[in-house]
């Protein structure tokens, strides 16, 4: 792996990165009329303090005049301040970033883990009960809305049979600390970690089954069967390596959605992360959070797949360039 | 393989013996809490505008007066008496002896006139409409003379948040003023803030120093719930004690259960169907403006129905608006002019008028033929009622022979497209305060292109409302304002559906003194001065057990009359200052570090990603070896 590729690709990677952030602003003044005016209807701010709040929002600047503004502003770190809760719009990402990194990203791992296992033992028996009960059940939940399953899940464990709390991260009211504190959040995450784990499970159980049955076909696992070797090993040692790249590439480029991913599911459960912030900013609508919340999805999202594309070059000697 | 397996446990081991470290606090503390479906967005009463935003306020900071639990009368607050002076122009007001704000320092005269003076000089959205004419002149430590330079018929009640100066001095500029976060937690309410996580939950400890004695409650929590549906199963599993906000589907499943009252208050509210009356650019259909149309329209809408069926009987089908959460502002309408629903009125006035189908498609054109009449209704798609309400009228219209066009939009788009006067009819709603003021002045010419979303105006209505401005003598402002509310009725342009209740539920097993404001008919908590929260105490705590199992009506009401007693009972401030100056010192660390949401809380999420990351990682490398190593073992 050269430094120009790699440098190559750093560079694509933040061309994209730029184009989103131009989407970013046209995309929010489209569908906006008067934010201001809708933010404050029915309070008590009269008119023309209104009118200076548009002026301190920057609304009432042209619009080239506002993207400058906004490009500038951005480049230096600095997202501007959110209509609704009158803070930088960083600070408000930055406090909702780790309880999303803890949802999704346990979700991620444990989807990943159990659909890739999944996957490879429905396509090692293709065919059977087994392989059709793990790709028949994985796609049922996949194929399912996730506030669906959600909700599913609650009424099951949280309200017909008590066993997890209904919402929430913590116990409110206990003053736990330390490793009860620790078992407290893990109660809380179990059922939308459960939620989304089921969600994603089908999407890598499908990926890694069709990615083991094309490897099943090729000459080396032949010459591996004519050595001598045992079934077992002829998996572990030959087969699933090779399958593997596919659902590597797609595991990473799945974290870049590890920030974004949990919109409804987060709503189900109360879980006060990015995608609930952003089910608020919507509301509004609060549109310097908007735009700070989509460039830092995009981010993660552009940033991951980088991170595959360099991966997978690091793990198949076949695409290295020369 | 065992080894390494046997450095990830320690390494975690440490982690968890790191953070044990921190000993458990004592458990005893008498808590309330409190289930909401709204979170805050700011907690700074200068510019938050928030239902549950100004729940906090109510019970952090008392106003020099404060609002009846019964009709909302100004009563007692930091003042313990004023004299008029001059009626609606000047009082003086003498405060309490005695008082002191939630951290130990005194709250003086100075701190009201200088929350007055302030807040007119530099602005503050919330306070400005309030202040705006009034100067407050400090007579000494006690006493402080409110004027105004106008007869304004809301004194002597002054209704903002009195702030504490000697926290509030330091961001009191009007560039820093909006931004401040105001989780300073000193107050002079029953309770203050000592705890805030966005989007999650707010804590408020009592207030040792509360002039009316130290609350019963130590702690209330509010926690929000982003699912309805959690909230309700929180309520039925005893997670909560009152929760606020519930969905009037999820009243039948509460009712049957035991230890839960349902609690269905009015203060104002009321959705309204809208015609566009044309005083902006963009223009309705010509048909829209003739008065004898809408007359005709109106006698199509189903109110009674839709009430029924949107809202399972939990509220009232509207006859005209409602100006504000006192009902005496409500005038009363004669039957006969009601525009009662009657689907063969409205076709016979339509018929009359010229407004008939002569091509024979069902739909009525104008006088004279033409193009079919198509209204276009705008749906609120922010309104869990927006959907089915834009059908509801679609239908009501088709059976008179009317086409109707729906169009989505969210909360913002509506507002343009309202300015920009491109609809004929919309669906949406209002909640008013105690002045009848504001909901007033949404009718007025001065409020189009902004609040003014029927694009109505009205000569009458215009003089009338200057008028009651300025009227200081109460009955005489009722009567000027039940007039306004008549012409507007009468205009047939603003067709007021329901009045919307507040559905709550309380735990009746857990605490007992809820008070309903106003009386009767208001809520219990989330009312327009929140006075439950410093009468409330644990069920069969002091004197006897009232109302304990009777679920019904008569634990509210009945401890209504109790309130009284029971708040003397506490015990008073005397030693409390230094317990209470942790209080907001703690607070204060808090808030001003990362703009909230911090603590242990975000603590125990951090170390337990970083936990899973090293296992992860942990047995990424373990596998990488391993495979390593079965490699060598083949070559």
């Amino acid at each position: 792996m050269n430094a120009a590729f790699v440098g190559k690709k750093i560079l694509g990677s933040i061309s994209t990165l730029i184009f989103v952030l131009i989407v970013n602003f046209f995309l929010f003044r489209v569908v906006q009329k008067d934010p201001v005016g809708s933010l404050f209807r029915g309070s008590r701010v009269p008119q023309a303090k209104l009118d200076e709040l548009r002026d301190q929002f920057g609304l009432e600047d042209p619009l080239p005049t506002q993207f400058v503004l906004y490009v500038r502003e951005t480049a230096r770190l600095n997202f501007g301040i959110s209509y609704q809760t009158r803070q930088p719009v960083w600070d408000e990402i930055q406090s909702k970033i780790w309880p999303t990194v803890l949802l999704v990203g346990v979700a991620a791992i444990l989807s990943a883990l159990f659909g890739i296992i999944g996957g490879f033992i429905a396509a090692w028996r293709r065919g059977s009960a087994t392989d059709y009960s793990i790709t028949s059940s994985t796609m049922v939940f996949y194929s399912m809305p996730d506030f669906w399953l959600g909700m599913l899940l609650l009424v099951g464990f949280a309200v017909m049979l008590p066993w997890f709390p209904v919402g929430g991260m913590s116990d409110l009211g206990s003053s736990a600390t330390g490793i009860e504190a620790v078992i407290d959040r893990l109660h809380h995450l179990a059922l939308p970690a459960l939620t989304l784990t089921l969600a994603y499970l089908g999407e890598y159980a499908i990926v890694a089954r069709s990615s083991l049955l094309d490897v099943m076909g090729e000459d080396y696992l032949t010459v591996a069967r004519a050595k001598g070797l045992r079934d077992k090993l002829v998996r572990r040692r030959h087969a699933v390596p090779n399958a593997l790249l596919p659902v590597v590439t797609l595991a990473a480029i799945n974290l870049g959605f590890v920030l974004s991913g949990a919109i409804a599911v987060e709503t189900v459960f109360g879980w006060p992360g990015l995608g609930r912030a952003t089910a608020d900013a919507i509301r509004g609508p609060d549109l310097p959070m908007l735009q700070g919340l989509f460039l830092v999805f995009s981010a993660a999202v552009i940033f991951f797949n980088l991170i595959a594309d360099l991966v997978y070059v690091w793990l198949d000697p076949r695409v290295r360039p020369t | 393989m065992s080894r390494r397996l046997l450095g990830t446990g320690l390494l975690v081991g440490a982690v968890f013996a790191g953070i044990s470290a921190t000993p458990a606090a004592a458990q005893d503390d008498v808590t309330l809490i409190v289930g909401l479906t709204q979170p805050w967005e700011t907690l700074n009463p200068v510019v938050g505008f928030a239902v549950p935003e100004y729940e906090v306020w109510n019970i952090q900071y008392t106003g020099l007066t404060t609002r009846s639990a019964d009709d909302f009368s100004a009563e007692p607050g930091l003042a313990e008496s004023w004299v008029e002076n001059e009626p609606g122009l000047s009082y003086t007001y003498t405060l309490r002896e005695g008082l002191l704000w939630s951290d130990g320092e005194p709250i003086t005269a100075e701190d009201v006139a200088w929350n007055i003076n302030t807040s007119r000089d530099q602005e503050w959205s919330n306070y400005i409409s309030t202040v705006t004419n009034l100067t407050a002149e400090v007579v000494d430590d006690r006493t402080v003379t409110v004027t105004s330079s106008v007869p304004d018929p809301r004194l002597p009640a002054v209704e903002i948040y009195v702030l504490p100066k000697h926290v509030w001095e330091a961001q009191a500029s009007p560039e820093t003023i909006d931004s401040y976060d105001g989780l300073d937690g000193v107050g002079s309410g029953p309770f203050t803030i000592s705890d805030y996580r966005s989007e999650e939950s707010l804590t408020m400890t009592a207030n040792e120093n509360y002039y009316d004695g130290r609350p019963v409650i130590d702690t209330i929590i509010f926690r929000y719930f982003s699912n309805p549906d959690a909230m309700v199963a929180a309520l039925q599993r005893g997670e909560i004690d009152a929760a606020q906000g519930l969905p009037a589907s999820s009243v039948s499943q509460l009712e049957g259960e035991e230890n839960i009252e349902v609690v269905v208050g009015f203060q104002g509210g009321f959705d309204e169907i809208a015609f566009n009356a044309g005083a902006v650019e963009g223009q309705p259909h010509p048909a829209v403006l003739d008065f004898g149309f809408r007359t005709a329209l109106n006698h199509a809408i189903d109110k009674a129905g839709a009430t029924e069926d949107l809202w399972f009987g939990l509220a009232e089908s509207a006859t005209t608006i409602s100006v504000s959460a006192d009902p005496k502002w409500i005038p009363e309408i004669p039957e006969d002019e009601l525009f009662a629903y009657d689907p063969d009125v409205a076709i016979s006035m339509l018929d009359d008028l010229g407004y008939v189908d002569t091509n024979g498609d069902g739909f009525r054109e104008m006088p004279g033929g033409g193009d079919n009449i198509v209204l276009r209704h705008a749906v609120n798609t922010d309104s869990d009622l927006g959907g089915a309400m834009g059908e509801l009228f679609s239908g009501w219209m088709n059976a008179v022979g009317i086409d109707v066009e729906l169009s989505a939009y969210d909360q913002d788009q509506l507002f343009g497209v309202i300015v920009d006067g491109t609809y004929d009819t919309f669906y949406w709603g209002w909640v008013p305060f105690v002045d009848p003021d504001p909901m007033l002045s949404y009718f007025t010419e001065a409020e189009l292109y902004n609040y003014n979303d029927a694009n109505w105006t009205n000569a009458r209505f215009e003089e009338l409302y200057l008028e009651q401005k300025e009227e200081v003598d109460v009955d005489r402002r009722i009567e000027i304002v039940h007039e306004m509310v008549r012409i507007l009725h009468d205009d047939a342009a603003y067709v007021a559906l329901w009045y919307s209740p507040d559905i709550q539920a309380v735990r009746t097993d857990r605490f007992e003194g809820y008070v309903r404001q106003p009386a009767d008919i208001g809520p219990v908590i989330f009312s327009q001065s929140s006075p439950s929260y410093a009468l409330l105490q644990p069920v069969g705590a002091d004197e006897g057990t009232t109302g304990t199992t009777d679920s019904t009506d008569d634990t509210v009401e009945g401890s209504g009359d109790e309130a009284g007693a029971g708040t003397t009972a506490a015990p008073t401030d005397g030693d409390a200052s230094d317990t209470d100056t942790d209080t907001g010192t703690g607070t204060d660390d808090d808030g001003e570090s990362d703009g909230g949401g911090d603590g242990d809380g975000d603590n125990t999420t951090v170390i337990l990603i970083v936990v899973i990351a090293v296992l992860v990682v942990g047995a990424g490398v373990a596998l990488v070896l391993k495979r390593k190593g079965s490699a060598d073992d083949r070559e």
